[in-house]
């Protein structure tokens, strides 16, 4: 397994390397980033295949000359996991940007962002596969730095750079939180090695405890987007090349989530109180409702599709936080569940949001734009990639038979077994989240019946949709691949679920996939089936038999089916794109039900003829929600800042004299403090 | 034996009070040429307290690092300095921050000073040089007041430079010298330092035709 370790390693270097060795050259550049990638995360998937199958975890070290810092790494099941999460978007990503490759040449260099490209995906790989503390941050510093390179990427654009420096300094805050809590560790370890963690030579008492619960949370919350750290989320992602959006929003993310799995269910070995779980349970209920709702809203395609990844990363969380109320209740069995649920979620999140990005950069490359109301029409012209993009709208829509409904579905079923919880309050609080969960699910649905319908139905809105032509095959390989992974995790749960079992088996301390797997492993059913049980092959089957049924039904009663060729009929009128149904209008119910949260502003103004009041010459709207967050939190946290920093200027008064003299001054008194 | 020694020590506390002599003559010279020969006077100073500090503990690289000394603060920076006075055509410090006199009398409270923050220190050490440590320190903060007492770039510069010397002598005095790698880097920086500040003089020249450094005030927003 190893050998496969250096095959990655070695795939990813050769893609950093190679493109620079032809300059001039984009075409092959692009190649030479992407073959190597491509065969790099090949390897991830086998690796992470393999480490999920293999009952031991594998372990290397390399020393450094850097005190404290080990190279060591440690492939078990968790890791495992992420690593074929990783791999397999990555590997989608790379096939994708071979054809991706036309679009970004003359915006940026290829061979630079095909280096960066692979650079990102190693680290990430490192990010999980680290089993030392001071080895995690590095790769996790790195990951953020190159991703913020790979974000400007298009940085003669004033909005791409602001989007970066925002980034910037989101992740780095976040950092600054993961350090504070890793050194917490190290006090009691005495040793940045992840084994020294686990059984620390004194072990974190309350106080601490708590402390690097809310520094981890904070920490990785803000890379995962939980509401209100999300800020960032939806400014980096959309300006991001399409593939490596799909990378972040599809698996970057989800670092986040693995480090949270291993602080508190490693690192802590699941002993942790109550409220812990009900915070990460209450956190990712506001994100997906929150996340959803703003994407409703939202009429860039790439915005959107970044508000969703706040909304499921919430999903995610709702399941890990059922999972660690139950553990602190001793619930192992229905611990396993909930952790099993979020994992599953993690992975079907991956695939189904990198497909969209995909499809949302095939978009991008076809129309050049990435305002929805200028689409239209667009499945006519580009059929594959609106199959493609449908099935990914059904499954994060979580519509069986796909994989978004399975782990959702599993979500439910955790949170309705909270009756099982002996404390009331908590009996009380799992079903809201249970409610809010459906409510962010139907929400979803809206929103992707907004994407799919506006971008794909109906007449052109623009010229750029009226030319817009199919993507290069490369591009439609990559759709169609996570387009079938996609399917397959929803269809095949029963070998899913052994699968995530293996990885939730040590942090649970239980197996629960014999349990679950009812009726020969045609089934899932979580307690018993008489309580619950899903079953998508036969569901799937069902769908198809039905609407075959109804084809038959409709070919032998429904008479003569002979197809007439017409123009849609519009009361004689002639229809032009301009009377189609916008995405405003489409969320303009919605906007009114949560009027509260959105608070728009709406600006109407009519610029009346002079002859006549009753004739309007020109109309002007205008409209706008307001993001609440921005407003109320980060917007008098920045003015703070800057006023304190304006009083700082005081001091600074550009005399080196000055300067010199306060260095003096502090000289001297620290000398004499000294004595 | 120890009539060796005992003169020795005190032939290096003879050194190193010329040394700081030599800050007082530079923060009462008003001339610049007169003020870079001054330091050239106390580097030479410095050569010899660490060629005796070498005899008397027997260790070789001190010699090499006397040496260096010798070559590189003695002769060549010197040389530097007084290429940019005459390209500048900067002969004298009219304006100071603090009269001479009240700078000579803020030195002399820093040389108290000084003695009074080693006096803890200095039993601990097994020195041949007792009062060198608190000497060295007094010469660092002297270096420091004339950065802070004088307007024109050069005279800043050689008082940064006398602050090195007084970290030398520190180091040779308080540890029977650094190791000879920390040394070489340390001289290079030096050279380095006084190369860059030379062009950073030339510079100042061209842009406000002064080597005032108050002027650069006109550089904030």
């Amino acid at each position: 397994m190893l050998n496969l370790l250096w095959i990655l390693l070695g795939g990813y270097v050769a893609g950093i390397l190679l493109p620079f060795c032809l300059p001039q050259e984009p075409k092959a550049q692009n190649l030479m980033a992407s073959v190597p990638a491509i065969v790099a995360t090949s390897a991830g998937v086998v690796l992470g295949l393999l480490g999920l199958m293999s009952s031991e975890p594998v372990t290397g070290s390399l020393a450094s000359t850097i005190p404290l810092l080990t190279l060591a790494i440690r492939l078990d099941s968790l890791a495992a996991f992420f690593v074929l999460t990783i791999s397999v978007v990555g590997l989608a990503a790379s096939i994708y940007a071979i054809g991706y490759g036309r679009h970004v040449e003359g915006r940026a260099s290829v061979a630079t962002l095909g280096a960066l490209f692979n650079g990102y995906l190693l680290c990430m790989t490192f990010v999980v596969l680290a089993d030392n503390g001071f080895f995690f941050l590095l790769a996790w510093e790195l990951m953020s730095l190159l991703s913020y390179f790979l974000v400007v990427t298009e940085h003669e654009k004033a909005d791409v750079r602001y989007a970066g420096v925002f980034y910037l300094i989101m992740t780095h805050v976040g950092t600054a939180f993961i350090v504070m809590a890793f050194l917490i560790f190290f006090q009691g370890a005495g040793s940045f090695s992840f084994e020294a963690f686990r059984h620390p030579g004194q072990p974190l008492y309350g106080g601490m405890k708590t402390l690097v619960f809310l520094m981890a949370l904070i920490g990785f919350g803000t890379k995962a987007g939980i509401v209100p750290l999300h800020v960032w989320l939806p400014y980096a992602h959309p300006v991001a090349p399409s593939h490596v959006s799909a990378v972040m929003s599809g698996v970057m993310i989800k670092t986040a989530i693995y480090g949270l799995i291993r602080v508190y269910f490693d690192f802590f070995g699941g002993q942790f109180p109550w409220w812990w779980g009900f915070t990460v349970l209450f956190l990712g209920a506001t994100s997906a409702l929150l996340g959803v709702m703003y994407a409703l809203m939202e009429h860039d395609l790439k915005r959107l599709l970044a508000f969703h990844s706040v909304e499921n990363i919430g999903i995610i969380l709702l399941g890990i936080g059922v999972g660690m109320i139950f553990q602190s209740y001793g619930l192992k069995e229905l611990a396993a569940l909930g952790l099993l649920a979020g994992l599953y979620h993690t992975i079907n999140h991956a695939m189904f949001k990198a497909l969209l990005f995909l499809g949302a950069g095939s978009l991008l490359h076809a129309t050049h734009t990435r305002n929805m109301e200028e689409y239209g029409g667009l499945l006519r012209r580009m059929p594959w990639t609106g199959l493609f993009f449908l099935i990914g709208a059904v499954s994060i829509s979580a519509l069986p038979p796909t994989n978004g409904f399975v782990s959702e579905w599993l979500v439910f079923q955790s949170l309705f077994l909270g009756f099982q919880i002996p404390a009331v309050f908590l009996k009380l609080m799992l079903p809201i989240a249970a409610a809010i969960l459906a409510l962010t699910g139907v929400l979803a649905l809206a929103c992707f019946a907004k994407a799919f319908g506006i971008a794909f139905l109906a007449q052109p809105r623009s010229a750029h949709a009226r030319h817009a032509e199919e993507v290069p095959v490369p591009m439609r390989i990559a759709m169609g691949f996570l387009a079938a992974v996609c399917v397959a995790l929803g269809i095949a749960p029963m070998v899913v679920v052994p699968l995530l079992d293996r990885v939730v088996t040590p942090l649970a301390g239980i197996s629960i996939a014999r349990n679950i797997l009812a009726i020969d492993g045609w089934a899932l059913a979580p307690v018993n089936v008489e309580f619950s049980s899903l079953s998508t092959p036969v569901l799937a089957l069902l769908l198809v038999a039905l609407s075959l049924l109804g084809l038959a039904l409709a070919v032998t009663f429904g008479g003569r089916l002979k197809p007439r060729r017409y123009k849609t009929w519009g009361c004689g009128l002639n229809l032009s794109p301009r009377m189609e149904y916008t995405a405003t209008g489409f969320v303009q119910p919605i906007k009114r039900v949560f009027s509260t949260i959105y608070q728009p502003t709406v600006k109407l103004e009519t610029e009346f003829l002079d002859e006549s009041r009753y004739f309007a010459k020109r109309r002007h709207f205008e409209f706008h929600i307001e993001l609440i967050f921005e407003k109320y939190l980060y917007d008098p946290l920045v003015a703070f800042f800057a006023t304190l920093a304006d009083r700082l200027k005081v001091i600074q008064a550009g005399s080196l004299h000055l300067y010199l003299t306060y260095i003096f001054v502090a000289l001297i008194a620290l000398l004499l403090l000294a004595v | 034996m120890q009539v060796l020694s005992s003169i020795g020590s005190q032939l290096v506390n003879v050194c190193s009070a010329l040394l700081l002599l030599t800050c007082f003559a530079i923060v009462a010279q008003r001339r610049l040429s007169a003020c870079v020969d001054l330091f050239a006077l106390q580097s030479a100073f410095l050569v010899v307290t660490a060629a005796l500090v070498a005899y008397l503990t027997g260790n070789q690289h001190i010699y090499i690092a006397a040496a260096l000394t010798g070559v590189i603060k003695v002769i060549i920076i010197p040389r530097v300095l007084k290429k940019i006075i005459d390209r500048l055509n900067v002969k004298r410090e009219l304006v100071m921050y603090i009269n001479v006199q009240a700078g000579l009398l803020i030195c002399g409270g820093l040389v108290m000073l000084a003695f009074f923050i080693s006096q803890p220190i200095i039993p601990l050490g097994s020195l041949l040089t007792r009062d060198s440590l608190a000497i060295a320190l007094a010469i660092v903060l002297i270096g420091l007041f004339t950065m802070i007492a004088r307007q024109k770039a050069v005279t800043q510069l050689v008082g940064f430079l006398v602050m090195e010397n007084g970290l030398f002598l520190g180091a040779t005095a308080a540890t029977h010298g650094m190791p000879l790698i920390v040394e070489l880097g340390v001289f290079f920086d030096v050279l380095i330092a006084a190369l860059i500040a030379g062009i950073y003089t030339n510079r100042l020249q061209d842009a406000f035709d002064s080597v005032d450094t108050s002027r650069l005030t006109a550089l904030k927003e």
